[in-house]
């Protein structure tokens, strides 16, 4: 509850400070709006070759877009601010001001920067998925909660791979570029994993867990998703953020600042 | 409270780094077999502070200030040694200990860039989890204090340093911590805003009975606020003490400056002289010799000017790394 209060909180502050660009806020929203179109032309441009694809028909490939974009718009919100500002505050010794504050510090550092701009990304995903869902018709209060259930283990799966990769500036220099591979790869989650060969579905699950974050909670809309998925993305999601905190652990203890 | 607030004993902190020759062959080595060095940054090094005091922490550049005040803020682990600070442990970094301490950084800002500066105490209020009505009253006090009024209205990015320096001292001592690690404070402000915030320190820490760690390369500020200085010399203790008594000790010599009516006569039979102008000069004279020489200059010259100064606190501390003085 305290970490949640205090990632709204760092939110408040960041659409505070964001919102007096007048101009940058609408230049972003034209961005989000732009990127869903893109999005949806590409689905259109699919659908109207193959009704289904890889078994997803019309309805899922939108929740699935819905996903995408609402898991974009969570690391565009926090993650992605936050550890990109992680790394350069490493390097430079910044980080000081994080760890003397009577809070957690991988929580100050994990939500203490935020773009602001991709809640229009996170209220777009969260439109595509509701829209999705009562087109479907189905959903019961169980669905619901598996959907709920495997977004945040997604998440968490992400946030500890990105918090993973941040860490290494505590022993590595210049790890930004990573991040970019990243989102390279984050673009192909918008597409069920399926369609995908083997070697590549094996790499977006495991090596960059994007499809753990994405298919995973869309199959969930089409009912598709066993139990032993869900028990296995929560599995995921604990194992993975147990390691990215030794991690963070162990980096703290090397961490030595800059000298005045 | 605890009479004593800080107490250290052999506290040490090294650190390993590569070394190489420069040009491509040495690149290529070091990253095949690196040659590591140790450097001991500050070493065995023991003392304590009591609460309310204010001591002021010099040394030159690495002389392992700034390694000594991340351990006992906690942001450092100590290679060996012990030390406690407001009864606790520094690097636990327990919610206890970090809610009564504060750093303050010259020239490192934690304030949002882009939104007025009461925004972020909201943040940090809600962070130290200070009651709004107790956070009102304090930053009242403050704002008086720092004479700070709209400033904290405005984006950061529109205040001078000066003010932005004065927003991150309210920011920092919102919470009324009772130790505050205050590194380079007054780094790059003007002389007068300079003496404002050292004005400002001592109040609070007169108010607030806090006890004040100070590293600063300003003499003015250490002159002005600190009673008992730390020496520091390439990681240890050089002196540890009275910062008056240092003074006597190491300033044997006093400058006398004078100045006659008509030309300077020669006054070199009064003590060295450091600097000649035409209507007098500066005599560098031992101690124990002033109130002889003043009295012989007056008598035997029209005077119309006579002045008697220690030694500037500079000069103390460049004699004590060059003689090596010790506690």
């Amino acid at each position: 509850m305290r970490a949640l209060g205090l990632a709204l909180r760092f939110l408040w502050i960041g659409v505070a400070g964001q919102m007096q660009y007048r101009a940058n806020f609408v230049a972003q929203l034209a961005r989000s709006l732009v990127g869903l179109a893109l999005g949806l032309a590409g689905l259109g441009v699919v659908l109207s070759n193959t009704p289904v694809l890889a078994g997803w028909r019309a309805r899922d490939l939108l929740a699935l877009l819905g996903v995408y974009t609402l898991v974009g718009g969570v690391i565009g919100l926090f993650v992605r601010p936050s550890m990109q500002a992680l790394m350069r505050d490493v390097h430079l010794g910044r980080l000081d001001f994080a760890l003397v504050l009577p809070e957690d510090a991988q929580l100050v550092a994990s939500v203490g920067r935020v773009n602001a701009w991709s809640l229009f990304d996170v209220a777009l995903g969260l439109g595509m998925i509701g829209y999705s869902a009562l087109a479907t018709g189905h959903m019961g209060i169980l669905q619901v909660l598996t959907l709920v259930v495997t977004l945040l283990a997604g998440l968490a799966v992400v946030y500890s791979f990105w918090l993973a990769l941040a860490c290494s500036s505590f022993w590595l220099l210049k790890v930004e570029n990573v991040l970019l591979v990243f989102d390279d790869l984050y673009e192909a989650a918008r597409w069920p994993l399926s369609i995908y060969p083997g070697w590549l579905r094996w790499a977006l699950t495991l090596l960059v867990p994007v499809a753990l974050a994405v298919t995973f909670p869309a199959q969930t809309l089409r009912g598709q998703l066993g139990w032993w998925q869900v028990t296995g993305a929560v599995a995921a999601a604990s194992v993975s953020l147990w390691l990215s905190r030794r991690l963070w652990l162990a980096g703290l203890r090397r961490y030595s600042g800059a000298s005045s | 409270m605890d009479a004593t607030a800080i107490t250290t004993r052999g506290l040490s902190r090294s650190f390993r780094f590569t070394v190489r020759e420069p040009g491509l062959g040495a690149a290529l080595r070091s990253l095949l077999r690196p040659t590591t060095h140790e450097v001991r940054a500050v070493e065995a090094v023991s003392f304590e502070i009591g609460a309310g005091e204010i001591m002021g922490l010099l040394g030159q550049n690495g002389a392992g200030k700034t390694t000594l005040v991340k351990m006992l803020a906690g942001l450092l682990h100590p290679s060996s040694g012990e030390v406690r600070a407001l009864g606790h442990v520094p690097w636990r970094r327990e919610k206890g200990f970090l809610r009564r301490i504060a750093l303050v950084m010259g020239q490192r800002y934690r304030l949002d860039w882009h939104l007025p500066a009461a925004e972020s105490f909201e943040m940090y209020r809600a962070i130290y989890r200070v009651p709004r009505q107790e956070c009102r009253r304090t930053l009242s006090d403050l704002c008086d204090l720092l004479d700070l009024g709209e400033v904290v209205l405005k984006p950061v990015r529109m205040l001078s340093l000066g003010e932005r320096m004065k927003c991150e001292l309210a920011t920092a001592l919102l919470h009324t911590p009772d130790l505050l690690f205050l590194d380079e404070p007054t780094i790059g402000l003007d002389v007068e805003m300079q003496a404002r915030i050292r004005g400002f320190l001592l109040e609070y820490n007169r108010r607030r009975g806090a006890t004040v760690i100070l590293t600063s390369h300003y003499m003015a500020d250490v002159e002005a606020l600190c009673e008992r200085v730390l020496l520091l010399d390439r990681g240890r203790v050089l002196y540890d003490g009275d910062l008056g008594a240092l003074s006597r000790r190491l300033g044997t010599h006093k400058t006398v400056r004078v100045e006659v009516a008509g030309p300077a006569p020669e006054l070199g039979r009064y003590g060295e002289v450091v600097e000649r102008t035409a209507t007098g000069a500066r005599l560098r004279v031992p101690r124990e010799s002033v109130p002889e020489v003043t009295a012989r200059l007056l008598s035997e010259h029209i005077v119309s000017d006579l002045t008697v100064e220690d030694v500037p606190l500079e000069e103390v501390v460049r004699l004590a790394f060059a003689s090596g003085v010790s506690a």
